[in-house]
């Protein structure tokens, strides 16, 4: 059942990951993984829980080491050592109820810890709200006032708020972890439409879910893991959300 | 919200005034200092009108304004370092420690604004232990200043055996004027002191990039950490903010009152929580503004004067605190309710 992510259809390779392998103590988090993400290629990783999603985008956006194993960003090797380096690169990690401040702004959050300053690092507020205006509005968001709080906003809209972080940022490659978990239908739908926008923009997205019926009308290729071990690289055209349920549930073997 | 000129401006204008009122009233409320405001003038009223005016006598408005700024210069900084998310119970201690190193350099004889500008090095570097305590070592700061209060106070009453010190500002008269002068001989320069130190910290934590991480890191600390900013730094600063500050008041205070004491900063540390708390800071960090630290600072030195003024038994004091820190909290979780329900 091994399809191959290398039919160069989607274009340039943006990040290429070799051979990857971490242990924590004498737990093996993740064995010998290979994982490409192409120029504006929305990639699903699917997994059960423990399968090690998680720890694959700790190192790839810089949270963890890994212990094995090469990283390629655009064809250049890169060693990923901490979660502002993997920023300057453009990789920017949605983590979900981590990523906002809930009594700031909206524009005190996107700019949280990069705020546009004038002179002797006083804020330029205006340039502030500006910019979360047409971040928002490049996703598709439409929201009343760039000074509203986090806590006003539904779960949907919060995302939305950390995705135009992201793009403001330029980002090349955004990370979802679990973007749609505990959000209601109609507000995971406007998730699932962030992404869309997020492609049509030509960046990259990796989104890291439980739910097959999320992902898979929004993702050109699905990587399923197993206890740390890669046991599919699939484009959609191959698969559908039956095969890869079964793919997640089958106990893992080597053949 | 200007209204913009259009065609049916006179329209807009008449609908404007009436309005207007109800408008004023929404955003005053809608604002977060206001609940400490009214509880403020409410106070003033009260204390002016039993106190058969003895409260807004020029003499006692000299004092108050003399004395009070010594306190509330504290609490500044204390309530900025709640709203990064941090406690200092060692305020009061980091004062007499700061008294008693001041006093020592004034009896070497040394030049007193050295001196002086020595005991605001202590006063920060006290702060940097109480930050580098609570950060590097992942304690809650309520205990490492906890810890370091009794410290500093113990070493203070350890050095000076408990007696008190006699400092002599004839020495250097400019020293003195500039702590504790009368501009025009009639307005305490500590109120001087005090409104500058307010207009710092709140352009600091308003305006400046430090004070959006002082908030965000008060507010959610991993999403600060996410986005590159250095929270443990940014909570030591702010420790050291304090520090500094108490180690001003203690250089103030003593040339004010021309002594050393041993007592002096004794139980200020809950009274500078209550007053940030007063004012709309919350105690998990992230909320709070430097208008309400501000008005909540003021609020504390004016209840203990108002119960002077009113001859009522010192042993109130602390059942009035109680209940204004219990009204006031009240109060603005009522009017936060009330702005949530509006918007």
């Amino acid at each position: 059942m091994r399809g191959s992510s290398t039919d160069g259809k989607s274009g340039k390779s943006l990040v290429k990951m070799v051979n990857i392998g971490k242990w924590f103590g004498k737990v093996h988090a993740l064995e010998g993984i290979d994982f490409e993400v192409m120029c504006s290629e929305v990639v699903g990783l699917v997994g059960d829980n423990g399968a090690g999603k998680s720890t694959l985008i700790k190192v790839l956006s810089g949270y963890h080491l890994a212990d094995k194993g090469e990283i390629y960003f655009e064809g250049k090797k890169v060693n990923i050592a901490s979660s502002l380096h993997a920023r300057k690169l453009g990789i920017e990690t949605v983590y979900q109820e981590q990523a906002l401040a809930p009594n700031l702004s909206i524009s005190r959050n996107i700019f949280m810890g990069r705020e546009p300053a004038k002179s002797l690092g006083f804020m330029d507020k205006k340039s502030m709200d500006r910019g979360s205006m047409e971040a928002l509005e490049s996703i598709g968001l439409h929201l009343r006032s760039p000074g509203a709080l986090i806590t006003m906003l539904s779960g949907g809209e919060r995302q939305g708020v950390a995705i135009a972080r992201a793009l403001h940022f330029k980002a090349k490659l955004v990370i979802l972890d679990e973007p749609t978990i505990a959000l209601s239908v109609r507000e995971a739908q406007q998730v699932l439409e962030f992404i869309k926008q997020l492609k049509r923009e030509g960046i990259s997205v990796i989104f890291i879910t439980h739910n097959l019926y999320h992902v898979f009308p929004s993702a050109d290729r699905f990587v399923v893991l197993t206890r740390g071990e890669k046991i599919a690289d699939i484009q959609k055209k191959d698969t559908s959300i039956d095969d890869l349920l079964e793919l997640i549930v089958k106990p893992p073997s080597h053949n | 919200m200007r209204p913009f000129p259009n065609k049916n401006g006179q329209k807009v204008k008449q609908r404007l005034s009436r309005d207007s009122k109800s408008r004023f009233v929404k955003l005053f409320f809608g604002y977060q200092s206001s609940s400490i405001f009214l509880v403020l003038i409410g106070l003033i009223l009260l204390f002016t009108f039993f106190s058969k005016y003895r409260f807004s006598s020029v003499a006692n408005i000299k004092v108050l304004l003399a004395l009070g700024p010594e306190f509330s210069i504290i609490a500044l900084g204390v309530g900025m370092l709640m709203v990064s998310g941090e406690f200092d119970l060692s305020v009061g201690s980091i004062l007499v420690f700061c008294s008693f190193i001041f006093i020592r350099l004034f009896e070497t004889g040394i030049n007193l604004f050295l001196a002086g500008f020595i005991t605001l090095g202590a006063g920060a570097l006290l702060g940097l232990l109480n930050g580098l305590i609570t950060t590097k070592a992942h304690i809650p700061s309520f205990i490492t200043t906890l810890g370091t209060m009794m410290l500093w106070r113990g070493m203070a009453l350890i050095l000076s055996q408990g007696f008190t010190r006699p400092f002599n500002p004839e020495v250097l008269p400019l020293f003195s004027s500039i702590l504790t002068g009368k501009i025009g001989g009639v307005l305490p320069v500590q109120v001087i002191w005090f409104g500058v130190f307010g207009l710092i910290l709140w352009v600091v934590l308003h305006f400046h990039k430090f004070g959006n991480w002082v908030y965000a890191t008060g507010d959610n600390k991993e999403a600060a950490r996410a986005m590159g900013i250095n929270t443990d730094r940014v909570k030591t600063i702010c420790f050291m903010i304090v520090g500094i500050l108490c180690a001003f008041v203690a250089v103030s205070q003593i040339a004010r009152v021309s002594t050393f004491s041993s007592r002096a900063g004794d139980g200020w540390e809950l009274r500078a929580i209550a007053a940030s708390v007063v004012g709309g800071t919350s105690l998990m960090g992230g909320i709070g503004s430097m208008v309400g630290i501000f008005l909540g600072s003021i609020t504390i030195p004016i209840i203990e004067n108002g119960l002077v003024m009113l001859r009522i038994s010192y042993f109130w004091t602390y059942i009035i605190f109680g209940l204004v820190i219990i009204l006031s909290v009240l109060s603005s979780i009522y009017l936060k309710r009330r702005k949530l329900r509006h918007d």
